[in-house]
């Protein structure tokens, strides 16, 4: 098969790609002069994926709340020895994350890497789950669920998720709960993961100063290649009415002032690659026109004392869900809503202007490249986007191609007073 | 790539730290002010850059300087107050994409002069720094200072320490105290800020890439009048363990935070200093320590345990996330590990694995300017001339018997547990 390139001649990077005879997707950006070099191999399974037909069979099932986090976890165990001690000994650091729409595997070395490369693919492809090592594992997640209770900021985010979908699994907890985690075992496990883990479903992409072809050679020394090929992996999401499930969210905890997400949900969904991309960065411009450092709003509600520094907000989305979330601390978060609402219905040519637009995307573009600095940021954007159907190398020009037309638009459509929740944590 | 920094003496206790690389798309520009970790101006220095980046001279109000930063590519302006052992230390930094990149290759020294006039010529009303301002930012600081509690792990950890070391400066909360906000007005933080740019050290590190013309052009806007320039003293280290400390706190949460605090001894000048670093690692640097292994992986007490070195004041801290009546099951296990380590029950291995996780951790700090040049102060902070290199040749040479030698001299000194008692154990 053939290797191609991507060059981009703006952000001076090139991107290499290439499928083995496995199946698998390989990406390598070169970084020259970086000591670091990373590599992540991502499944596009996440938390949202918990309806779907397994491998082999015919029938729908429903999957325990958390098992793609849970399976991250166990994917780590190995017949023999710690698959940590291994990248230990070659002085790798590795990691791996579960979010809503995929589970990543990474590690970064400055030395060995082509060594720890075998490793992190060996792994993934060879799952180990016996009755007592899930067992095990429960106690362990269970901490970890437990320290995701005690903070305020995660509860607040995720009491708005749930306050903005009736259906969508985008509300559940990426780590199940205490209970839900019970009822996983061994079988579940191996269903999730040979329908998910197939290599049509990954990706690996790697950044830092080093050879495509190694890396390339080692990848095929390692994969499995006797996967079967699948057809598109069936997932089922239930419909999501499109009204919002309830406006307002109020929970006490211990925090010392309140601290509140408003969430307005996205109706234009089903996009994929450019036109997702797209429609994420012009979602994000006009936040950071209307609600960012430089805004008057922003300025207003500071000198009130209503905000501080951590106000701000963001939008984020797949194909089948999407948001705008605007977060922060206040000793009036009702306030703080009635602002923004009061913002948004103003004429839209009075909230975005031309000469903000034009500088926030001169920001938005300097922060892109900053960004670039960072093999980190490099590599978690790569891949997801990827899923997405959408190249990093190619973000810097669709961000230029944004008019002021286009965000006029987007604000019109999406930010309304029916699609918005106020979630609020109070001091106990 | 072998990483230097040239520091050039450029006025009365002011130095310039010179970091040229071409291999990022972005160039990086620090202050650190350092002054003594005290409770007589903790609380004023905190607040001081809050105010400092609401205005300056020209650019009298926040939304001016962020509109600034956002037609300069997006510059980033950050400021941070944080203790570095008994020191407390203001940074104001500012990264901006490179030139080349947005083709434009001046408005670097615009960045220069909007960094230069947050510091040096804030905005002012009657003499003083605006009223309105600093009652702003005293809220503000007031919020922060409250909101310590939010994030429950740092909490503790915060919290043992200032236990452990009541007695020492170390305690100071670099943040500050509520209690001292109300004495303070525009006109008192006003002189207290003259006073800091009269006598403070300050470090300037200009990483990325520069001319002559540039260096030149930094040194020239940074001319400013210098009384006698403090003296801010290395911090004491105490061996031993006056008093055994158990502090148990209540809150109303779901998982029990447990932080034990131990007294080491061993200064950072000491020969045993990289062998102390090796030590904490092993017992509880990463997922092969033995802590990690024996109170996660064996007995699933954790979701998180980890051993970590305070350099400056030579403490070791392990914190972990348990259920609340796993406090003393917890607590004998790190007991046990930690007495084995001390007969050298570990193995050439382990020690292979520590020395290079911390080689790797360590020469990651070349891929990003910031960390270079936290790097390069912390080196002028503590009076060490020896590059990354070096530094990691003398943790490679480090022995078993130094690594036993240097366990044998932790010892406990504080329990702290917050737990929930109206949760039924």
């Amino acid at each position: 098969m053939t290797t191609n390139t991507y060059n981009n001649d703006k952000i001076k990077e090139k991107l290499f790609y290439k499928e083995t005879d496995g199946g698998l997707k390989v990406y390598f950006m070169p970084k020259e002069g970086y000591t670091k070099k990373y590599a992540i191999l991502s499944t596009n399974y996440g938390s949202i994926d918990n309806i779907f037909i397994p491998i082999g069979e015919k029938d729908t099932i429903e999957v325990p709340e958390g098992i793609a986090h849970f399976l991250e976890h166990k994917l780590f165990e190995e017949p023999d020895e710690n698959i940590f001690d291994k990248f230990s000994k070659m002085g790798a650091y590795v990691n791996a994350y579960t979010n809503f729409s995929q589970t990543a595997y990474l590690f970064y070395s400055t030395d060995n890497f082509y060594e720890n490369l075998e490793l992190l693919i060996h792994f993934v492809q060879n799952p180990y789950f016996t009755d007592e090592n899930v067992e095990k594992e429960k106690g362990i997640i269970a901490q970890e669920i437990k320290m995701y209770e005690d903070n305020p900021s995660w509860k607040v985010f995720f009491n708005c998720l749930k306050g903005m979908y009736e259906e969508h699994p985008v509300k559940i907890d990426i780590a199940g709960t205490v209970e839900s985690i019970q009822s996983i075992n061994k079988e579940l496990l191996y269903k999730c993961y040979n329908t998910f883990y197939n290599p049509s479903n990954m990706v690996l992409f790697i950044v830092g100063d080093l050879s495509f072809d190694e890396i390339l050679r080692v990848v095929d020394k390692t994969e499995k290649k006797d996967y079967e090929k699948t057809e598109d992996i069936h997932r089922v999401y239930p419909n999501e009415p499109k009204k919002i499930k309830e406006k307002f969210i109020e929970e006490k905890m211990t925090t010392s002032a309140p601290l509140f997400y408003i969430g307005f949900k996205d109706y234009s969904l089903g996009l994929m690659g450019e036109e997702e991309v797209k429609k994420g960065i012009i979602t994000n411009l006009i936040l950071d026109i209307i609600f960012g450092p430089s805004s008057i709003f922003y300025n207003e509600m500071y000198e009130e004392g209503l905000i501080d520094s951590s106000f701000g907000g963001y939008f984020t989305g797949k194909s089948t869900y999407g948001h705008s979330l605007i977060s922060g601390e206040s000793k009036d978060p009702k306030l703080v809503y009635d602002r923004i609402m009061r913002l948004i219905d103003r004429p839209v040519d009075a909230i975005l202007k031309e000469e903000d637009f034009n500088r926030i995307k001169s920001k938005t573009i300097g922060s892109f490249l900053m960004g670039l600095n960072s093999v980190e940021f490099i590599a978690n954007n790569f891949i997801d986007l990827y899923f997405d159907n959408f190249l990093l190398t190619d973000y810097l020009n669709v961000l230029e191609s944004i008019s002021y037309r286009d965000i006029i638009n987007r604000f019109n459509e999406h930010f309304t007073k029916e699609n918005v929740v106020l979630s609020v944590i109070n001091p106990l | 790539m072998t990483l230097k920094s040239e520091r050039i003496n450029i006025g009365n206790g002011i130095n310039l730290n010179l970091i040229k690389t071409n291999k990022f798309k972005s160039n990086l520009l620090s202050y650190y002010f350092i002054r003594p970790l005290s409770k007589d101006e903790v609380t004023k220095n905190a607040l001081l850059p809050l105010v400092l980046r609401r205005g300056t001279e020209e650019l009298d109000n926040n939304l001016k300087i962020q509109k600034k930063l956002e037609e300069m590519y997006g510059a980033d302006l950050s400021i941070s107050v944080n203790k570095r052992g008994e020191r407390q230390v203001l940074r104001f930094t500012i990264e901006s994409a490179s030139g080349d990149y947005v083709k434009d290759s001046k408005y670097i020294y615009e960045v220069i002069d909007l960094l230069k006039s947050i510091i040096y010529n804030p905005t002012l009303e009657a003499g003083y720094f605006k009223k309105d301002y600093v009652e702003q930012e005293k809220e503000n600081l007031r919020r922060r200072i409250e909101g310590r509690i939010n994030d429950k792990r740092n909490y503790a950890i915060e919290r043992c320490i200032e236990e452990m070391c009541k007695n020492e400066k170390f305690s100071i909360y670099p943040f500050g105290y509520i209690k001292d906000l109300d004495e303070i007005n525009e006109d008192v933080l006003y002189n207290h800020y003259k006073h800091i740019l009269s006598n403070s050290p300050i470090e300037i590190f200009y990483a990325g890439e520069y001319d002559n013309n540039l260096v030149d052009y930094i040194k020239n806007v940074n001319k400013i009048e210098r009384e006698n320039i403090l003296n801010v003293l290395r911090e004491p280290i105490i061996s031993g363990v006056q008093t055994k400390n158990m502090i148990h706190e209540d809150m109303d949460i779901s998982q029990g935070k447990l932080v034990l605090g131990y007294r080491t001894g061993i200064p950072y000048e000491d020969r045993l200093y990289n062998a102390l670093i090796v030590a904490s690692d092993i017992l509880g640097g990463g997922p092969n320590s033995k802590l990690f292994r024996n109170v996660r992986e064996k007995e699933s007490l954790a979701y998180y345990i980890t051993s970590s070195i305070y350099k400056y004041k030579s403490i070791m801290l392990i914190d972990a996330g348990i259920e609340f009546e796993n406090f003393e099951k917890t607590i004998d296990i790190v007991r046990l590990q930690l007495e084995e380590m001390k007969k050298g029950v570990f193995t050439d291995e382990d020690i292979e694995i520590s020395k290079k996780s911390i080689k790797t951790s360590t020469e990651s700090i070349k891929d990003s300017l910031f960390l270079i040049s936290e790097f390069f102060f912390s080196q002028s902070l503590t009076n060490d001339n020896r590059s990354l290199e070096e530094m990691l040749d003398d943790l490679d040479r480090v022995t078993k018997d130094e690594i036993v030698e240097a366990t044998n001299q932790i010892i406990l000194d504080t329990i702290y547990f917050i737990r929930n008692t109206s949760v039924k154990e």
